[in-house]
């Protein structure tokens, strides 16, 4: 008989972004490994900015901070501030609750189901609205201290 | 009585055959669906009306087993377990499940589920292995410790928490929710003094720290397992392993044999008398 | 056990950044804020202001070991990334080195410059 290979059905790289019609808890995944990356990418412009321009002297810094003062880069500089605060709040969140530290005992399954996560969902909106409050605020002072 | 004429459902399922050559495709079916229908029921009744050359598993009907597990209007059910009328669609559109290789048609190949939960070696372990190869007696657990891992026992290996992973999406490695759960669920029994042959098991690059906690294998598990919190108090085991912090825990004693009784109450004499 | 060490030094250093970095963009980037807190700091990004800041020894050491957290976070996090994305045990190899000697190099460089600008 001939031998029949499987068809691969994995989603891929794509199945992190959608697959389905998920809870709260896997976009906050999904976010928290987006501004991660992103996150990591303007922390090696910085980082470049940061040792080769300062190094340079008062002329190359100055022209590089004008440079920088441009809207769309204060933007930037924003939604890494953003991005930084939602990935420290989350990041807290996954430290305490994947130690298992405040997620509670098991418990018998008894219809309808609610997971430890679900139950403890209270607190990651509570987080979330942190966060929101927080971007507020720092929209406040980058527009009346940036632009 | 009136009669309640059944509402016609579209079923738009996925069709694949390893022998046609061709990539897998949607084809539809129209299927009178009543109350209390099931998405099985719809199912059989495609198979045994429609198109007998439908493929997919099936056995208890009762979420037991964990044979129908597949993609429903996209969220991994289990097919017996789910009514027509609670997905609030007229058409329906069911795939295999993700994250696992396809057969044919709805029937995904289980295999690389079943492989990565032997690798957690899922069978209480003992260093007395002249009581596991000849037991003499049952081992004793109270009620409270059988508690702290009971819920995790429970699983019937549909595979439905593998497909929500996102990890399992792209990681073709990672054990799986399902056999990091189960992994758990030994260590965390009274009986077993098998960890450490687990945790090297685990404690790998595509073990338990590729967990994210985005927790979809618990909100898309049929049984109410919570496989993420398993996940997550292994990893708390695995921590207190790595720094020492471990306590070492006497596993359960062999019971004890039952001591002679005598019986409070002498047994009544027989008061039919056989006829002769 | 060592990978479970080294999963527990990326959220300590996690838990350190979102210390030292919660410091740096509140003396940096979000001055006005600390203006309704009475701190007036003037221009934190000018030459000055940054000079300044560049000769004590408390803010260098900061960067310091800012940019070491930081460096061993974001490495460990991509490496994970990618991990997760490949099945080849051999590339997973090569990411890891490349990505030590890549953290190593990038903390040289990056922990000259403070150091050399305290002394100027």
């Amino acid at each position: 008989m001939k031998q029949i290979t499987h068809r691969r059905n994995y989603l891929g790289a794509g199945g992190w972004v959608w697959a389905g019609n998920y809870q709260m808890e896997r976009y906050l995944y999904l976010l928290h490994r987006v501004t991660g990356l992103g996150i990591l990418l303007f922390g090696l412009i910085h980082l470049t900015m940061t040792t080769f321009f300062r190094i340079q002297g008062q002329d190359i810094w100055e022209a590089t901070m004008t440079v920088l003062s441009n809207p769309w880069f204060k933007f930037g500089e924003y939604l890494v501030a953003v991005a930084f605060v939602y990935h420290a709040s989350n990041g807290l969140r996954l430290i305490l609750q994947e130690l298992g530290f405040v997620l509670g005992k098991p418990t018998p399954p008894i219809y309808p189901y609610k997971d430890a996560l679900r139950k403890k969902r209270p607190w990651t909106i509570a987080m979330v609205a942190v966060i929101v409050i927080l971007a507020g605020v720092f929209l406040f002072d980058f527009t009346i201290g940036g632009w | 009585m009136t009669e309640v004429s059944p509402e016609q459902v579209t079923f738009k399922i996925q069709r694949y055959n390893p022998e046609g050559g061709s990539p897998p495709h949607l084809q539809e079916f129209t299927v009178p669906a009543s109350k209390g229908m099931t998405v099985l029921d719809g199912l059989i009744y495609i198979k045994e009306n429609l198109d007998s050359t439908l493929a997919f598993r099936t056995s208890c009907r009762m979420a037991i087993c964990g044979s129908c597990g597949m993609l429903i209007n996209n969220y991994p059910h289990l097919a017996c377990h789910t009514q027509i009328e609670e997905l609030k669609s007229n058409t329906l559109t069911i795939k295999s499940l993700p994250n696992m290789p396809i057969i044919k048609d709805l029937v995904a190949d289980l295999t690389p589920l079943f492989d990565n939960h032997k690798l957690v070696k899922p069978y209480i372990i003992r260093q007395d292995s002249g009581e596991m190869e000849n037991p003499t007696a049952e081992f004793t657990q109270p009620p409270q410790e059988l508690n702290t891992f009971l819920q995790f026992a429970y699983c019937i290996k549909c595979g439905i928490c593998v497909s929500a992973c996102p990890t399992s999406a792209s990681d073709e490695l990672f054990l799986g929710p399902q056999a990091l759960a189960q992994c758990y669920r030994y260590c965390a029994d009274g009986r077993d003094e098998g960890q450490l042959e687990r945790f090297p098991v685990v404690d790998t690059d595509h073990g338990a720290w590729r967990c994210h906690l985005a927790g979809a294998c618990s909100e898309a598990c049929p049984k109410g397992l919570d496989p993420a919190l398993a996940i997550q108090l292994l990893k708390r085991q695995l921590a207190s392993q790595a720094f020492g912090l471990r306590k070492k825990q006497a596993p359960s004693t062999v019971a004890s044999p039952p001591t002679e009784t005598e019986p409070k109450v002498p047994f009544p004499e027989f008061t039919a008398k056989s006829s002769k | 056990m060592w990978r479970t060490r080294l999963h527990f030094l990326f959220l300590f250093a996690g838990v350190a950044i979102a210390v030292l970095l919660g410091i740096h963009m509140v003396t940096l980037h979000l001055d006005a804020i600390l203006g309704f807190f009475g701190v007036n700091a003037a221009d934190p990004t000018g030459w000055l202001s940054m000079i300044g800041r560049a000769s004590q020894g408390v803010w260098a050491s900061l960067y310091i070991a800012l940019l070491a957290f930081v460096l061993y976070h974001a490495l460990y996090g991509l490496r994970g990334v990618i991990l997760e994305v490949t099945t080849s045990v051999r590339t997973e190899r090569v990411i890891t080195r490349v990505f030590i000697g890549v953290g190593i190099l990038a903390f040289i460089w990056g922990s000259y410059v403070p150091v050399a600008l305290l002394s100027s």
